[in-house]
């Protein structure tokens, strides 16, 4: 990649400081300011950087710490996931779906699967898997949450509140392990339902995680988003105004830290989130501008801590209702999807995830297309950093939560 | 909103480049048709796009406030056409549609959107150095995941897998 920055991107920068001024002071004493002549300063943030959550490069322009100017460079991370999906079956194109937002692997599992499932005329997944999928996905959703909880206090300087997060991710991974034998890339929702019933004790556990996550929210909620240094730090700062986020296409939290009242699993259902829905299983928080103005970095923030309580109301609704019964479709080892082609976004943590699938019949799907909620969500900061401080630029960047395995796919 | 109202809707404002409805459809033996499922298409005149998007965007009883996503298709390499497919969303009336756009490989170049859509400037960033599609009128049109000196489109089909980058061997 060139380090050359085209002009026409970056916003054109006038200095509005003189180089030399004078005034008289009441007293009759004549004061001198000198300006030092300073050029603007082009800093690389990344592709290294913490803060960045992952391989990722801002090029930076700024005028002392007033930042003039922003681009996004990306691709640091990009392993051609669309192109795999052309070479690859449609089952065996399951893993690498974990493996672009890393963080809520179950989700993306879902994403590709109700994808596929949408192009087979017909299909219906049994109740049973619908529950533990939307059990899984909603734990993923917290573990996804808790991440970008601990990590943005630590990008603006809060060490300790990571540590604490990771105790309560900790427990999801292992309950992720008990169920499917992996932490991280679980690959546990298959096309048709899941591969594996839940382990006897096991949703008797996640119960009792529902209770405990509970009170230990409380905890994060005043550790953190309630912290006075934590709300100086995010209020204000990095507003996306309602129309801004609309017309950058945001979705999710992005999208409804700018007060706009929109979640996919509400308003357009799938799964078995339209019957939860009705039985008043979960609310969609909403940013208010409570500590500074709709939209900033701390509504943005506290959206998802929000969005964590709702998941575990989910999680508690699909215990109840869960029964026994079959645990995946029919479906065959070697998979032949009948033509045609379909687009299923669901709501991810970050956002929509959406898959745009195309068969022609085959064992290999034509065209594998991935919308990666990350990579819009991004497309935001080169216009909401300019003219901020360059440790703002940090806290924008944080509240954003991006997976740059996700933008880069 | 099914796809034939918006269809109708937009005709009868009078919104230029509407080539008809792509719905799914049964097999047909007789035909040797196999059908096909999924999704139905609003197919499109590339050349048009723009006045259709806008209308897409602000007439009330459509109202797409979201472009979700665009990309584009290579369905096959002996084929002639390449496929631009939009999604959009309505906030409001809680609706999707799907835009299909038929590009031939002789003249792959359509106007670019993200004078309606400001999502649409990343969006077509990736899908021009992943397909060769030119969007006249883009602000930036950088690349975006690939290197700068990345020769060729990596998602057409009839892509060749480069054998050297740099000196670093890829076979």
């Amino acid at each position: 990649m060139s380090n050359s920055t085209s002009d026409q991107a970056l916003k054109a920068h006038e200095p509005s400081y003189s180089t030399e001024e004078r005034r008289t002071l009441p007293s009759g004493e004549e004061e001198f300011f000198f300006d030092v002549k300073t050029s603007d300063l082009e800093v690389n943030m990344g592709p290294q950087h913490p803060a960045t959550h992952g391989v990722m490069r801002v090029l930076i322009r700024c005028d002392g710490e007033l930042v003039t100017g922003a681009q996004a460079h990306l691709g640091y991370l990009h392993r051609c996931a669309e192109k795999i999906g052309e070479n690859v079956e449609w089952l065996q194109y399951l893993p690498y779906t974990d493996r672009y937002d890393y963080l809520a692997a179950m989700n993306n599992n879902l994403g590709y699967s109700m994808a596929v499932e949408a192009l087979m005329p017909g299909f219906e997944v049994p109740r049973r898997a619908t529950m533990l999928r939307t059990i899984c996905v909603e734990l993923n959703r917290i573990a996804s949450h808790l991440v970008a909880y601990g990590t943005y206090g630590l990008d603006i300087g809060a060490i300790t509140p990571f540590l604490y997060a990771f105790r309560e991710r900790e427990w999801i991974q292992s309950l992720f392990e008990k169920i499917c034998g992996a932490r991280l890339t679980y690959s546990y929702i298959r096309i048709g339902g899941v591969f594996n019933d839940a382990p006897p004790g096991w949703l008797t556990e996640v119960g009792h995680f529902c209770d405990v996550f509970e009170e230990k929210w409380k905890e994060y909620r005043d550790l953190l988003a309630l912290n006075h240094i934590f709300i100086k730090r995010t209020a204000h700062v990095g507003v996306i105004p309602k129309d801004m986020a609309i017309d950058f296409g945001l979705t999710g939290p992005m999208l409804r830290g700018s007060g706009v009242d929109f979640d996919l699993r509400r308003d357009m259902p799938y799964m078995a989130y339209g019957e939860a829905h009705e039985a008043g299983a979960f609310d969609v928080p909403l940013g208010e501008g409570e500590k500074g103005e709709l939209g900033d970095c701390w509504d943005r923030f506290s959206v998802r801590v929000q969005e964590m309580m709702e998941s575990i109301k989910l999680v508690r609704w699909c215990l109840e209702v869960i029964e026994d019964g079959p645990i995946i479709g029919d479906v065959p080892k070697v998979l032949k999807v009948p033509p045609g082609e379909a687009y299923v976004g669901i709501e991810n943590p970050r956002g929509e995830l959406g898959h745009y699938v195309h068969s022609d019949g085959g064992k290999i799907a034509v065209r594998c297309r991935v919308r990666g909620p990350s990579f819009t969500n991004l497309s935001v900061i080169e216009e909401l950093m300019v003219g901020t401080l360059l440790a703002d630029s940090v806290a924008i960047i944080g509240s954003t939560d991006i997976v740059v395995g996700e933008t880069d796919r | 909103m099914e796809l034939q109202a918006i269809h109708d809707t937009l005709t009868a404002a009078g919104v230029a480049g509407l080539l008809g409805c792509d719905e799914p459809r049964p097999s047909n033996k007789k035909e040797k048709d196999q059908g096909r499922s999924g999704l139905p298409f609003l197919m499109v005149d590339p050349a048009g796009i723009v006045p259709l998007l806008t209308a897409c965007r602000d007439m009330p009883l459509l109202r797409f406030d979201l472009l979700i996503d665009l990309t584009a298709a290579d369905p096959a390499a002996d084929g002639e056409d390449l496929w631009v497919l939009i999604q959009l969303l309505s906030l409001k009336h809680r609706h999707r549609l799907a835009i299909k756009a038929c590009l031939p490989k002789s003249a792959l170049s359509m106007p670019s959107a993200t004078a309606v859509y400001r999502a649409a400037d990343w969006h077509e960033r990736e899908c021009s150095e992943m397909f060769g599609i030119t969007f006249e009128g883009h602000p930036d049109p950088r690349k975006i995941l690939l290197p700068d000196d990345w020769d060729g489109y990596p998602l057409r089909k009839d892509y060749e897998f480069p054998t050297e980058y740099h000196g670093i061997s890829c076979e």
